[in-house]
């Protein structure tokens, strides 16, 4: 092909032609602050998992959990949380174990799927902690009402207006958790899915172009 | 760490141009292709512990900066999203691209920044006078495919330019 002659003679002779850095402007340069994705990357993934350590802390404090301790429920509850610092350990652990992987000294398809494994363990944490957290919903709901005087005197009432009015209650109350975990849920993944989308979309196209050449072949 | 510093520095001081090669192909204005070198430089810092010396510096480089370019480096807010070449990155050979003086180096150019970048990463690596063999091997994928990618390529920019 004439033209890639063309542009391979004019690339080397080009070539000549650009600014030299002197020795001090180099290392002026190796101290700045990065913006490389996997930065950001860590940066976000850290900021999750504060947030949903801090999540189980605010509501290890709170009243509410005084309350439902008084209900002797102790058998559900301590499993419960045993079971979130375990998971928030593990996923801590394979997370940092993926983010130490990475290196720009590998090939271009390596980096990327390691830039993407080290994601979707952060992704697969949300998961779990959505998951786990529509379950805690349900569970509180429950101890709720099996436990709480002032539901059971409710019910009472409402159960000497008519068996039906039970039923009816019930349904309320399921539809409003419900509603309560989807609105949740939704605003979490919303935020999750822009960010990461913006951060990742250029990298998910060009590993999709490497990936697309391999299976063509 | 002194010693490393001052070791490192000297070898990219000496190799600094394909940093400014590859800068080239991936930013359009000077702004970019500063914020690009900038992030190549930190990249190539902060893997030179790894750096064995089992393969040349300038080999190790090209790895690094595509690596950057590709996957790593987040496209600056202030870059200027434009196909245009500006002839202000420092004082390359854009002046080349003068209508008058080459007006077909100058599509030539153009139709190369309309690339991948995954396709740039293969073009570059071919304008360095790389085999297909450390083509295949910088971008992992097969000596093949990336066979099969360069002729796409150069189909790719023939139609560009006959368009």
């Amino acid at each position: 092909m004439d033209e890639l002659e063309l542009l391979k003679k004019d690339w080397e002779t080009s070539s000549k032609n650009y600014p030299e850095l002197n020795k001090k402007e180099i290392y002026k340069l190796i101290y700045k602050r990065s913006s490389s994705i996997v930065k950001w990357i860590f940066i976000i993934s850290l900021l999750e998992f504060a947030f949903w350590t801090l999540i189980s802390f605010t509501f290890k404090d709170s009243k509410d959990l005084e309350k439902m301790e008084s209900y002797d429920v102790d058998y559900i509850l301590y499993p419960l949380m045993i079971l979130g610092y375990a998971v928030l350990i593990y996923f801590f652990y394979i997370f940092y174990k993926n983010y130490k992987n990475i290196s720009a000294t590998e090939n271009t398809k390596t980096l990327m799927e390691r830039i993407l494994k080290t994601r979707k363990t952060v992704k697969h944490y949300v998961v779990f902690n959505l998951v786990f957290m529509c379950i805690s919903i349900i569970i509180g709901v429950y101890i709720e009402m099996t436990n709480n005087p002032d539901v059971q005197n409710m019910l009472t009432r409402i159960q000497s207006e008519g068996e039906g009015n039970v039923t009816v209650f019930y349904l309320i109350v399921v539809g409003v958790s419900i509603i309560a975990m989807a609105i949740i849920t939704a605003i979490l993944l919303g935020f999750y899915y822009l960010i990461y989308g913006l951060l990742l979309k250029r990298l998910k196209s060009n590993y999709k172009d490497l990936k697309e050449l391999e299976t063509e072949s | 760490m002194k010693s490393s510093e001052h070791n490192f520095v000297e070898l990219l001081q000496k190799h600094q141009n394909i940093v400014h090669k590859i800068c080239r192909l991936y930013t359009n204005d000077s702004d970019a292709h500063k914020d690009l070198f900038q992030e190549i430089t930190i990249q190539l810092w902060k893997a030179y512990p790894k750096f064995r010396g089992d393969s040349k510096f300038s080999t190790w480089m090209y790895r690094v900066g595509l690596n950057t370019s590709i996957t790593l480096y987040r496209k600056s807010l202030r870059r200027v999203e434009s196909q245009s070449i500006e002839p202000v990155a420092y004082k390359l050979s854009y002046e080349e691209y003068d209508d008058t003086k080459d007006k077909q180096l100058k599509m030539i150019y153009e139709a190369v920044h309309k690339l991948n970048d995954i396709e740039k990463g293969i073009i570059f690596l071919y304008l360095e006078n790389k085999n297909y063999k450390e083509i295949s091997e910088t971008l992992g994928i097969s000596e093949v495919n990336a066979r099969v990618r360069m002729n796409r390529i150069k189909t790719k920019l023939k139609t560009q330019l006959n368009s």
